[in-house]
């Protein structure tokens, strides 16, 4: 890293001037005081989005042509309605994560690039994700601290071990709304519950934790050593919930800002039309800064099936000369349009100070695998301006094996997050802050 | 940053040991050899040496104890992956000689095997269990006598190695609210009746006339398709000005729906010619008239659990194909439909029979339950309808009428446990006390055998007078209380107290050995052996082993266990099409994977020799497979032993289809699939796993090639060949066996553009003949069985290590070995006998200590 990089990243950090907490800081999160008043001169904050696709892309048509790096690359065809926002979105090669073999997971370590073996006697572990880091720091002054959207069915999308694409600090998997009816009732359905009632709900909530912990206690004092640690992430749950809890206690007393335009509940929708849903609920999510980071774990059965395919999802990512193929094609492009209108609408909602949700917005799309089984050159789409990225390139990493972590260090710094380090990152992409 | 091989490795050396083709360390270390070594130096060091380091490597000051460490074996691994994937060494620099090359690969790739092997192995250490989701499933059923729906709770086969492994077993947040959420809603089921209503549904039979719907349904399509070839006549005899209001946009279009209404009404008009269709349905499948005739039972709510029964008179065609005179029963709502099952029809038009068919409807479901004929996955039934078409101008002929069908129902579930739960109340308590002890009993019974403390039940108890004054009603108050106690860890954990070596409990005996051979809590009979200490008695431990597995409930050991052991969900994994394996339909999938478990299932119970899965002289299977197999003289869909005639290919797992399935991507057989998993299944000499990022051949070459000529390139490069020579050979041996599992004299190979599913064919000779690796020679795979039958020993040995990897919860380690022999030398006495194995591990010292 050149002197200049580090200072300028520096800078870029202490400019958004957030607080980096090591661990589980939620606790610290601060009293909604000011919900709903906004300050118009406070710069607009930072969001983060993560969309999964699970199984790999059509990689040998998807991906630019390698020799023509930069600005005056060709979007591939697969890609074309991204054209209008070519100028706003990069497209990386090379990235990877040393650690992931298993072919049929494209989310499980795609946020983490943990080592799945890496503690002996064990055959699953994984690390918390690069949107929780993120939570840490920016949850602290919204509702939701993250939301994370999945799938129904998404065992066989490619998706891999885990509930959603986040993973908690003990590396264990976060679970996700995995309807746009359940994300749309958990973030903008109106309670019409008296307080009195609900501060009640909330108590009770408290004396079941009170209660299960007392058995847990009590069996802990039986345990041995390894067993007792076990054991603790039963207890770590126990926590987790608690602080959700006091969270929603704060929140209890607080008039909810409505999106911009008014949300009715969503209906029974399945596949390209669920995906593009989802999208429209993280942007009136967003509009009322009802979360600051999102990850998005999408349907990939139910979306090819209602592109007409009558295939499964894990038959078509073997693709070869044919059907297998065509869907998988379709499917790309069928991405590539609903991203395209997600960045519309992001552009279109303006921030009290003019600019656009877009403009502080980081959105990453992609999967831990390439294509087929395989897991390196993960294809990588970024967008929006929340991390000072300079976009509108395409960039092909020198080292093919270059740490898709960098890319997460990357966000995080450039979000205004002062991580340190992030899986087995070597550094920051350099070229991302550069013009 | 290179790529690390080593995480492909573990999930088969959990569970099995390394290549007997490895020199295995008698220390228990992985170490490369200082011939090799030499290799490396002559190779590696010149750029890579402590000085140059190019890459940030360096190769001088690596151990070599590869198994010294984690980050040591990572850098060994990484080694590994460059010369195998060819990009050491570069280019430009000398490269390794084949044979010295293949060597080292070879040895290395063996020793990593061994080191990951050592490097993970738990040390005996069985960690804390969570119940897995089948055994919470169970568990919870016995306890409160309702079945819960557990499919939000995450599945933990989706974590590799077996779903009992107590490591791996994790917990969250959500999971803690989802058992809270599920335990709530099957206990107010249990205790207050239905969800809605307190009234139990009667029994009582709803009839279905299928004439009254599709008589008049197919007479009104049969119009529509009349008018449109009639209003495309008017329309072409003038398209210049075409009359107004016939709905047609151009000439094309009025082509072609002429072309498709003159190929659909025949089916149409002939069906309606039938006089059985004025009093029953011949079930046919039309392409827009709502596809196959489905005889549809009125939709069974949430509140309606219970058994059912579906009662049907059918009659069977008997000139149309086997496959089709069979009844399909499925389940669901909206487009999903679960298989329930089959039954084949052998009544006559003349001599119809009355078929029955039963089931469970579980609480909360909503199902409209269907009859129809036999289907295929993805668009296979519509095509060959098609292509029928094309052929006989009527489209797939019926197989089954069916005169009525009654769906009858529900017979209430036994649940007794409500009386147990909520027993009778003593005259002289109050409602404290009373609800106090019901909470006290039902917590005790939960935790298996572990006193819950004063102080949590005063804290459930708590709950429920909370609930009192919110003006609950008893029964809905206690529940709140209840379902704390089914997210309590007591319950959620088997809590095995004792540290060290010393012995379980007598009830952590029984538990232990209960979700072994049952997934499920000790049942009264057991658990008071463990209270009374009579289980700790060797004799009295196997009688009750015995009892276990003659019991009903030994089937979840058979269904957890078998299937994991032997990875069948590969089953599942690719669909087939339809139009291309007209014989390879949902049916066989589903009875494939359920012939696997009769097998297991008939070998336990009559105490049959372990070979038999190599090679036997018998299959267990049943019509629909019989019919498959091209087997006769079998009636009726329980799975049977069936004597083979001699010389027949089936016999043993070598001959069914569920493994040649498993051995396919849905299009073609796979070799090195099947090769891999007789390594590892029936060998126990598994190849070290495939480098990742290696592409896949289909796309490599697009010439229409045999698939023996498609993985030469397997042969070609030493670092592929290392593996390939012991893997290939194996599944060429297999190649007479589809990727559907049906035996072929040839390769059809489909090439070029599909039409309706079914694309061109090329034909190629089999080429089977090949040699196991430092083995015997084949010629065909007659002889490729025999020869794997000879390693009866290796099978064995290989099926004890998952017995203890399962039975155990942890995986198989070094510390194994020893507990492993003990268990062959008791089974082997009795021709391994799978129940044998089952005693001696449960009366092993590790089995009964912590």
């Amino acid at each position: 890293m050149t002197n200049s990089r580090r200072t300028f990243l520096r800078s870029a950090t202490s400019a958004v001037a957030l607080p980096f907490l090591p661990s589980l800081g939620l606790t610290a999160a601060a009293a909604p005081v000011a919900r709903g008043v906004v300050n118009p001169l406070a710069p607009p904050p930072k969001r983060l989005v993560f969309l999964g696709i699970g199984f790999g892309v059509t990689a040998d048509r998807w991906y630019p042509d390698v020799d023509r790096e930069g600005a005056k690359y060709k979007l591939p065809k697969l890609l074309k309605p991204l054209t209008r926002h070519k100028d706003d979105i990069t497209i990386i090669q090379n990235l990877m994560h040393q650690y992931s073999a298993d072919g049929h997971a494209g989310s499980t370590f795609w946020l983490t690039g943990a080592n799945r073996y890496a503690v002996p006697g064990q055959n699953f572990h994984n690390t918390i994700s690069v949107d929780q880091v993120a939570a840490e720091v920016l949850g602290n002054d919204t509702r939701f601290t993250s939301v994370q959207l999945t799938a129904k069915d998404a065992k066989s999308d490619g998706h891999g071990p885990g509930l959603s694409l986040a993973w908690n600090r003990s590396g264990k998997p976060i679970a996700g709304l995995d309807t746009p009816v359940a994300a749309f009732h958990r973030m903008f359905s109106n309670d019409t519950t008296p307080l009195k009632q609900r501060q009640k709900i909330l108590n009770d909530q408290r004396s079941v934790l009170d209660a299960v912990l007392s058995d847990a206690k009590a069996i802990n004092r039986k345990l041995d050593k390894s067993d007792s640690e076990k054991l603790d992430e039963y207890f770590q749950s126990v926590r987790e919930i608690e602080i959700r809890l006091a969270k929603e206690e704060k929140w209890l007393a607080v008039d909810k800002k409505k999106p911009s335009k008014p949300l009715s509940e969503p209906g029974d929708l399945e596949g390209v039309e669920e995906i593009r849903m989802m999208y429209d609920l993280m942007v009136a999510a967003m509009q009322v800064d009802a979360s600051r980071v999102f990850t998005y774990r999408m349907p990939a059965n139910r979306m090819i099936q209602s592109l007409g395919a009558t295939m499964s999802a894990h038959t078509m990512s073997h693709f070869s000369e044919g059907e297998r193929r065509t869907v998988s094609q379709k499917r790309d492009t069928a991405h590539a349009k609903l991203l395209a209108e997600f960045f519309d609408k992001l552009k279109k909602s303006k921030e009290p100070d003019g600019s656009s949700l877009f403009d502080h917005c980081s959105i990453t799309f992609g999967t831990n695998l390439s294509s087929v089984h395989t897991l390196k050159n993960c294809p990588t789409l970024i967008a929006g301006g929340g991390s000072g990225f300079k976009h509108g390139r395409h960039l092909v990493m020198d080292n093919p094996k270059t740490p898709l972590c960098n890319l997460w260090l990357s966000t995080l710094r450039g979000s205004g997050i002062a991580a340190e380090s992030f899986g087995d990152a070597t550094g920051v992409i350099d070229e991302l802050f550069e013009a | 940053m290179k790529f690390s091989l080593m995480k492909f490795i573990l999930p088969a050396i959990f569970v099995f040991l390394a290549a007997c083709s490895i020199a295995e360390a008698q220390d228990g270390s992985a170490f490369m050899q200082e011939k090799q070594i030499a290799v490396f130096k002559k190779y590696c060091y010149e750029c890579h040496n402590s000085d140059a380091q190019e890459g940030s490597v360096d190769l001088e000051t690596i151990p070599l104890e590869i198994s010294k460490d984690i980050e040591t074996a990572e850098r060994w691994a990484k080694v590994l992956n460059a010369i195998n994937s060819g990009e050491m060494p570069p280019e430009d620099a000398e490269q390794i000689p084949d044979r010295k090359k293949l060597d080292f690969l070879e040895e290395l790739s063996g020793q990593m095997v061994l080191a990951r092997k050592i490097l993970s192995d738990s040390g005996g250490k069985i960690t804390l269990r969570r119940l897995n989701q089948r055994e919470y499933a169970n568990t919870l059923e016995a306890l409160i006598g309702v079945r819960p729906d557990t499919s939000d709770l995450p599945d933990d086969q989706a974590s590799a190695g077996f779903d009992t492994e107590g490591a791996s077993l994790f917990f969250s947040s959500d999971q803690l609210e989802q058992y809270l959420r599920t335990a709530r809603r099957y206990l107010d089921i249990a205790l207050n009746g239905s969800p809605k209503t307190k009234r139990k549904s009667k029994r009582r039979t709803k009839r279905v006339e299928p004439e009254e719907t599709y008589t008049p349904h197919y007479r009104k399509y049969l119009r529509e398709l009349k008018t449109k070839i009639a209003n495309s006549k008017k329309y072409l005899a003038s398209p210049d000005n075409p009359p107004k209001g016939l709905g047609i946009l151009d000439a094309y279009q009025a082509k072609k729906q002429m072309k498709q209404a003159k190929e659909w009404s025949p089916q149409l008009e002939e069906y309606l010619a039938r006089p059985e269709t004025k009093t029953g349905a011949t079930l046919i499948l039309t392409i827009k008239g709502g596809g196959p005739t489905k005889i549809k039972l009125p939709v069974v709510g949430p509140t309606e659990f219970g058994r059912y029964k579906i009662r049907l008179r059918a009659a069977a065609y008997k000139d149309a194909p086997a496959r089709f005179q069979y009844l399909e029963f499925t389940s669901g709502f909206g487009r999903t439909r679960n298989h329930m099952g089959w039954r084949k029809v052998r009544g006559t038009l003349k001599k119809p029979e009355i078929i029955e068919f039963e089931f469970d409807h579980l609480p909360g479901d909503r199902h409209q339950y269907m009859v129809h004929q036999r289907t295929h996955q993805d668009r296979g039934d519509k095509n060959l309808w098609t292509l029928n078409q094309k052929e006989n101008g009527m489209g797939t002929p019926p197989g089954v009428w069916v005169d009525w069908a009654e769906l009858i129902g529900p017979e209430p579930f036994n649940l007794s446990q409500r009386q147990e739960i909520l027993f009778k109340k003593p005259k002289s308590w109050n409602e404290k006390k009373y609800a106090t002890e019901v909470i006290r009993r039902f917590a005790a019974n939960a935790f298996r055998g572990t006193k819950p403390t004063d102080a949590y039940i005063r804290k459930l108890v708590e709950r429920f007078e909370s609930a009192r004054r919110d003006g609950d009603n008893f029964e809905k108050a206690i529940v709140e209380p209840l379902a704390i106690v089914l997210s309590s860890p007591s319950f959620l954990y088997m809590v095995e107290s004792a540290g060290g070596k010393e012995s379980l409990t007598a009830h952590e005996l029984a538990t232990r050995l209960s979700y072994f051979l049952w997934s499920t809590s000790p049942d009264q009979e057991l658990a008071a052996l463990a209270k009374s200490g009579k289980l700790s008695d060797p004799k009295v431990l196997r009688k009750q082993t015995e009892r276990m597995i003659a019991d009903p409930k030994f089937e979840r050991f058979i269904d957890g266990f078998v299937y994991q052991w032997l990875e069948m969900e590969r089953i599942d994994m690719f669909q087939s099409s339809g139009a291309q394996y007209p014989n390879f339909d949902n049916a066989i999938r589903a009875n494939s994977r359920e012939e696997l478990f009769s097998m297991v299932r008939m070998l336990v119970k009559k105490k049959l020799p372990l070979k038999d899965l190599l090679r036997s002289d018998y299959v267990v299977i049943n019509e629909v497979l019989a019919d498959f197999y091209g087997i006769d003289g079998v009636e009726g869909h329980e799975f049977r032993k069936v004597d083979l005639p001699e010389r027949s290919v089936r016999g043993g797992l070598l001959g069914t289809s569920a493994v040649h399935i498993m051995g396919s991507d849905g299009l073609r057989s796979s070799p090195v699939e099947r090769g891999a998993w007789v390594l590892r299944h029936l060998l126990d000499n598994p190849p070290p796993p495939a480098p990742p990022n290696v592409p896949q051949l289909s796309r490599l070459d697009e010439e229409v090639l045999p698939v023996r000529k498609l993985q030469r390139a397997h042969q070609e490069q030493p670092q592929c060949a290392q593996c390939h020579q012991k893997i290939d050979p194996i599944g060429y041996g297999l190649e007479n066996f589809d990727s559907t599992g049906a035996w072929r004299e040839v390769e059809l190979v489909s090439f070029g553009k599909s039409r309706f599913g079914r694309q061109n064919t090329k034909e190629f000779a089999i080429d089977t003949a090949g040699k196991l690796y430092n083995g015997r020679k084949f010629s065909n795979f007659s002889e490729l069985r025999n020869a794997i039958a000879e390693h009866e020993d290796d099978f064995a040995r290989g099926f004890s290590k998952s017995l203890i990897a399962y039975g155990l919860g942890r995986p198989y380690g070094f510390t194994d070995e020893a507990l492993s022999k003990e268990i062959l030398q008791q089974a082997v006495k009795r021709k391994y006998d799978i129940n044998e194995f089952i005693h001696a591990l449960v009366q092993s010292k590790t089995f009964t200590t912590k």
